[in-house]
């Protein structure tokens, strides 16, 4: 059985539960987990954060949940068909192609309730988005290092040399990592990075080549394709994979998806994040040693600190004293606020130190 | 140098030649020129006002005569001008009468009456036949049939303006088919500008008077309007009350004096004025005394060590009596006084009388009026320490001997911060100037002892440099006035005080400050909540009506009840904001809605909180609602003569606040009621759409026949609902069965504070927390109230259970 027809199934047998609960006399319902902050819990035995017991019930009762069901059910047949077909969308074109819906109750108001609908679904099915065939919109992260990999476009196979065969933008991650393979490789260790301005230094200044370090460029928040293929780096290749990102709580939280896996995307946490990720920087700490020039936090700011003082995933002593730090000096930093102290500064001093200092050097 | 005023003497005299165009005006040549005044400032509404004049008057006599009111109005097109005919079956009028009611202003049976009546000044109709004889030049045609009496009287009459008397034209006795009334038949300039201002009055007036029936004909209506009775109970009889002593002012208390056979005061206080008795009265004499009078302060008899001995003294002033009596006397004196912990000069007469009798009694010794003088005097100078003889002597200051007693006083009003030598001076300062009171008594009123302390502290100030603030004299003015004792004199008798405007003056301050009951509220004639509603309802074709009627206020000694009403939905249009009916006794008010108190009031009002559409929170609400505001008084605060709007009297707005928020309360459980049966019936039409389609929807994906979904639909659409109210501290959880079956629904109630008076069920108390347990069985269709009270901050978490959970709707 083909992963098509597998992922078919499940879709269909969700219908079949709403078929057999309208003829039992049942009001339709749909549990899924509460998708909140305090419904994630640690699970030790795969090192990640996933959903805990808590659930929700969308239920035909209301008005609300009545419409929610519809939807879904017109989305089952959409990508049961979709699958038949051996098609794929963009979940974009998911919400555009509702307006074509016969029945405008089933249509979506806007693409976060679409959204949401695939994830609650790849939920229900235990099938990721992108086995369902529903791609999200290039995210247009990359990779630049010694990696050899192959890659079955639909284009057939290309062999890719992540420093040899790509320009200065380097290697383009695709929307389904898994149809990666890697060949052959010469990393020590992959730096995954927030931003494309630090990312271009690194390569300017040949960082990827002088340290055999695999640049990952997450490009803010992290799409799921790159969080993914960051795990592969690691599990796969069995090397150490630090990120680098903006001494500021928005940042962390970049970190916290990659390392403990996203709140939204809790369900697929062992499939998505690196719990041995490590964060090197900006730490609050180096805001104070290396001098860095930095802003005061604005209250949104010391409210996204302390929040996450609350966040579970944060509930570690290492945090606790980066954050407690940042909320006493009141100040945050960027990534190229280092470059006040010189261009190089960064690839010659600051990521060496921290490198040695977490002992991956 | 010549100066002004003697060129003007030199002259004729301006004064004399401006004297020769001085002379009296008339009432109706005063009219005459201000029209505007009672509203008959355009032709528009002077049509407008001359049909609600004479309305008024048929009602408030149809209303005397205990007669269902038939009121009959006719405008006529004639000519140039406009004929208007207002006929109503009232008692009619005697042909002596008649011509002064129609022909003279100011003329009237209510203006000196305390009861609730349309009419008040005598005004009205009369300035509509001024009006109508100023524009058309005819006269007034009026026609009236007193009851039991076979013929009618017929009468055409204007009005002389340079006398305010009527002037008769054509008289004569005439066949009438009415059995009793009247009939006025006026022509005018006028215009129907205003004929929805027309219709609104005649309409208002049948909302707010249910038992009359009321016909329109006027050229503009091809149909006439016609307004049927609602009820055939006329309004409760009012009765007139005498005025309320908080409610007279000075000129009118001077002219009752004048006026009554009451010997003394408290005679007339009772006889003329309601809610006066003799203890009343009491109250108000020593009131009077006080204020015209003044109390007498009061002193310490001395203390053992001060070297002034009453007994002594008193045994000195006794010559003559022989050596017993006269220490049985002393000592009588002295050890009553002692037993005193204060005492005033005429609290020390009445002693010294006391023991002078009883010595009498004793030992057969007369003691005259001239002996007892003798020893109040000399008792009271060694209570006080003033003597007569002291005066003169320039050493010792005046007062020096009543510095000990002030100055304890004083030390006790004040703070401790003042230091002593200021508290010092004051004493002495204060001392000064009760020594300086006439007569030995030291009488002052309260007035003067504020004026008096004042001046001390004013004195003080400047010659010691130190404050003494208006805290610290207010405060020893009340160490002093509140020891000070009313005196025992008799009030002057009414003769006396009638002229004296002073004196009559103080009588009226002490009647105001007398805490004396609220006038009886049977000189009012409140529609009733219940007629408040049924007029409503027979004007507006409403889904819903409320009506709220207050207990009686009273303001400026004038009685008097609001009523509201509000009617919602139906055909009452829905744009714009809502409609407004003032009334007051009874009559509608139709100009100036914008200075009505009643409106500024509405618009205060948070609606929104009512259910209504408030836009930007404040002013009049949006919506098809119609508020209705009534206010019946013997005075009727009006903002001026021609009765258009409520003046803005605070007492008056808070009674009309509450009324109208009683009514809205009861619409905005109706708006609620109505809110969550909609909800219920839109989501049983989506529900009910929905469901079918996904059940299609899904039967295509998995490739089944359609399931049957009726099962589902039924749990859905027949549920039980639990709705919580709250009206001030009276909880009601109102449980609805919509399902086909008789359900016993467990619910329990959990309350912050103690629930009162719950409808069966249980209570419980845990940790500061009630539990308030029901087990209502309901049937099919059917609801179940579960009502208890509790304090208005409680706060309430309740649960249900017995019923699936899908069936249920909990909105509590």
């Amino acid at each position: 059985m083909t992963d098509e027809t597998q992922a078919r199934e499940e879709l269909i047998d969700l219908a079949a539960q709403f078929y057999d609960q309208f003829s039992a006399g049942q009001v339709p319902e749909l549990q899924l987990p509460t998708r909140t902050k305090s419904n994630i819990e640690y699970d030790p035995e795969s090192g990640v954060w996933k959903y805990g017991d808590r659930t929700s019930t969308r239920s035909a009762n209301s008005v609300r949940g009545a419409r929610k069901l519809l939807k879904a059910a017109y989305t089952i047949e959409f990508l049961a068909d979709q699958l038949a077909e051996d098609r794929s969308s963009t979940l974009r074109e998911l919400y555009y192609l509702s307006e074509s819906w016969d029945n405008t109750e089933a249509q979506f108001g806007d693409q976060d309730e679409s959204n949401d609908l695939v994830e609650d679904l790849e939920i229900v099915t235990g099938v990721t988005r992108e086995d369902l065939h529903m791609r999200p919109e290039e995210s247009g992260a990359t990779l630049m290092g010694p990696l050899l990999l192959r890659e079955q476009t639909r284009r057939g196979e290309r062999e890719i040399h992540c420093q040899e065969n790509v320009g200065e933008g380097g290697y383009q991650i695709p929307n389904n990592p898994d149809m990666i393979e890697f060949l052959d490789h010469d990393i020590d260790f992959a730096l995954a990075v927030e931003t494309g301005g630090m990312r271009d230094r690194l390569i300017e200044n040949g960082f990827d080549e002088a340290y055999n370090c695999l640049v990952i460029h997450l490009k803010g928040q992290p799409a799921r394709a790159t969080r993914r293929i960051t795990k592969r780096v690691h599990d796969e290749l069995g090397v150490p994979v630090v990120v680098f990102a903006d001494g500021d709580p928005w940042s962390y939280r970049i970190y916290g998806s990659v390392a403990y896996g996203s709140i939204k995307s809790a369900h697929l946490s062992e499939y998505l994040a690196t719990p041995q990720a490590k964060f090197i920087g900006i730490q609050p700490a180096d805001i104070v040693e290396y001098d860095l020039p930095a802003d005061p936090l604005s209250d949104s700011d010391i409210n996204a600190l302390e929040s996450e003082l609350e966040d579970p995933r944060f509930q570690t002593d290492y945090w606790e004293e980066q954050i407690e730090l940042q909320l006493e000096i009141g100040k945050k930093s960027e990534q190229q606020s280092l470059a006040a102290r010189g261009l190089d500064f960064v690839t010659d001093t600051y990521l060496p130190e921290r490198l040695e200092e977490m002992g991956v050097l | 140098m010549t100066s002004f005023q003697s060129t003007i003497g030199d002259e004729e005299g301006i004064a004399e030649e401006l004297a020769a165009g001085q002379r009296e005006i008339s009432i109706a040549e005063f009219f005459e020129k201000n029209k505007h005044m009672l509203g008959f400032d355009s032709g528009a509404r002077g049509l407008v006002t001359a049909v609600k004049e004479a309305v008024d008057n048929a009602l408030d006599a149809t209303e005397e005569a205990a007669i269902l009111p038939d009121i009959y109005v006719e405008i006529e097109e004639v000519g140039d001008y406009y004929r208007l005919v207002i006929e109503d079956n009232g008692p009619g009028i005697t042909k002596a009468q008649l011509p002064k009611v129609f022909g003279k202003l100011l003329y009237g049976s209510r203006f000196h009456a305390r009861e609730q009546s349309r009419g008040q000044q005598g005004i009205g109709i009369s300035a509509a036949v001024l009006y109508s004889q100023l524009t058309s030049g005819q006269p007034a045609k009026i026609t009236s049939r007193p009851k039991g009496q076979s013929r009618a009287q017929y009468f055409e009459l204007i009005i002389d303006t340079d006398t305010n008397e009527p002037e008769i034209k054509d008289e004569k006795e005439t066949a009438w088919d009415r059995p009793h009334g009247t009939r006025i038949e006026l022509e005018m300039e006028a215009n129907m500008r205003a004929r929805t201002q027309l219709h609104d009055y005649i309409k208002h007036t049948a909302v707010v008077n249910p038992h009359a029936r009321i016909e329109l004909r006027e050229p503009g209506l091809s149909e006439p309007l016609k307004f049927e009775r609602a009820t055939e109970e006329l309004p409760a009889e009012t009765s007139e009350i005498r005025p309320h002593p908080h409610g007279v002012e000075l000129g009118a208390l001077i002219k009752m004096l004048e006026a009554t056979e009451s010997y003394s005061v408290s005679g007339f206080l009772q006889e003329e004025f309601t809610r006066v008795g003799k203890k009343t009265a009491e109250s108000v004499i020593d009131n009077f005394r006080d204020v015209h009078y003044g109390r007498e302060l009061s002193f310490e008899p001395p203390a053992a060590h001060v070297d002034r001995d009453v007994e002594a003294a008193v045994e000195a002033a006794v010559a003559n009596k022989g050596a017993e009596a006269t220490a049985a006397f002393a000592s009588g004196v002295a050890e009553t006084i002692a037993g005193n912990a204060r005492v005033t000069r005429s609290e020390v007469a009445t002693i010294v009388h006391n023991a002078a009798e009883a010595v009498e009694a004793d030992t057969g010794r007369t003691f005259g009026s001239t002996v007892r003088e003798n020893a109040i005097e000399a008792a009271w100078a060694a209570v006080t320490g003033v003597d007569e003889e002291d005066e003169d002597d320039e050493d010792i200051e005046d007062g020096a001997p009543l510095v000990p007693q002030v100055y304890a006083l004083i030390d006790e009003a004040t703070s401790t911060r003042k230091d002593d030598e200021t508290v010092q001076a004051m004493a002495d300062a204060v001392a000064r100037r009760l020594a300086g009171l006439d007569g030995d008594a030291f009488r002052v009123t309260h007035d003067d002892l504020e004026r008096l302390v004042a001046d001390a502290a004013a004195f003080v100030t400047e010659q010691h440099d130190v404050t003494f603030g208006e805290t610290a004299r207010g405060n020893v003015v009340e160490a002093f006035w509140s020891r000070a004792r009313t005196v025992p004199d008799d009030p002057p008798k009414v003769r006396t005080i009638a002229d004296d405007r002073d004196a009559a003056a103080d009588l009226l301050a002490a009647m105001r400050v007398t805490d004396i009951l609220a006038p009886p509220t049977d000189c009012l004639a409140p529609i009733t909540a219940e007629l408040v509603e049924a007029g409503l309802r027979k004007e507006y074709e409403a889904d819903f009506y409320a009506a709220a009627t207050r207990d009686a206020q009273v303001h400026g000694g004038d009685p008097f009840i609001v009523e509201a009403g509000i009617a919602y939905g139906g055909e009452i249009p829905a744009e714009g904001s809502v409609e407004v009916l003032r009334f007051a006794n009874r009559v509608p008010l139709v100009y100036q809605r914008g200075a009505c108190a009643t409106t500024d009031v509405l618009k205060s009002i948070g609606w929104r909180n009512y259910g209504l559409d408030q836009p930007g929170g404040s002013g009049l609400p949006n919506g098809p609602a119609v508020i209705s505001v009534h206010v019946a008084s013997t005075n009727v605060p009006f903002t001026s003569e021609s009765k258009d709007a409520l003046a803005n009297v605070p007492a008056i707005e808070d009674e009309i606040e509450l009324a109208v928020r009683e009514a809205a309360r009861e619409l905005k459980s109706y708006l609620n009621r109505r809110r969550s049966m909609q909800q219920r019936r839109e989501k049983q039409d989506v529900l009910g759409r929905i469901l079918p389609e996904m059940a299609d929807k899904v039967s295509e994906v998995t490739g089944r026949p359609r399931p049957n979904i009726d099962g589902a639909l039924a749990r859905i659409m027949n549920n039980v609902s639990v709705e919580r109210e709250v009206d001030g501290e009276r909880v009601t959880l109102r449980v609805e069965n919509y399902s086909s079956t008789t359900e016993t629904i467990e619910i329990t109630d959990i309350v912050s504070a103690e629930p009162v008076d719950p409808s069966a069920g249980s209570v419980v108390e845990m940790d500061g927390e009630w539990f308030l347990q029901w087990k209502p069985e309901v049937s099919a269709g059917d609801e179940a109230e579960l009502t208890y009270t509790v304090s208005e901050d409680a706060d309430f978490d309740v649960s249900v259970s017995g019923v699936e959970t899908e069936k249920l709707t909990v909105n509590a």
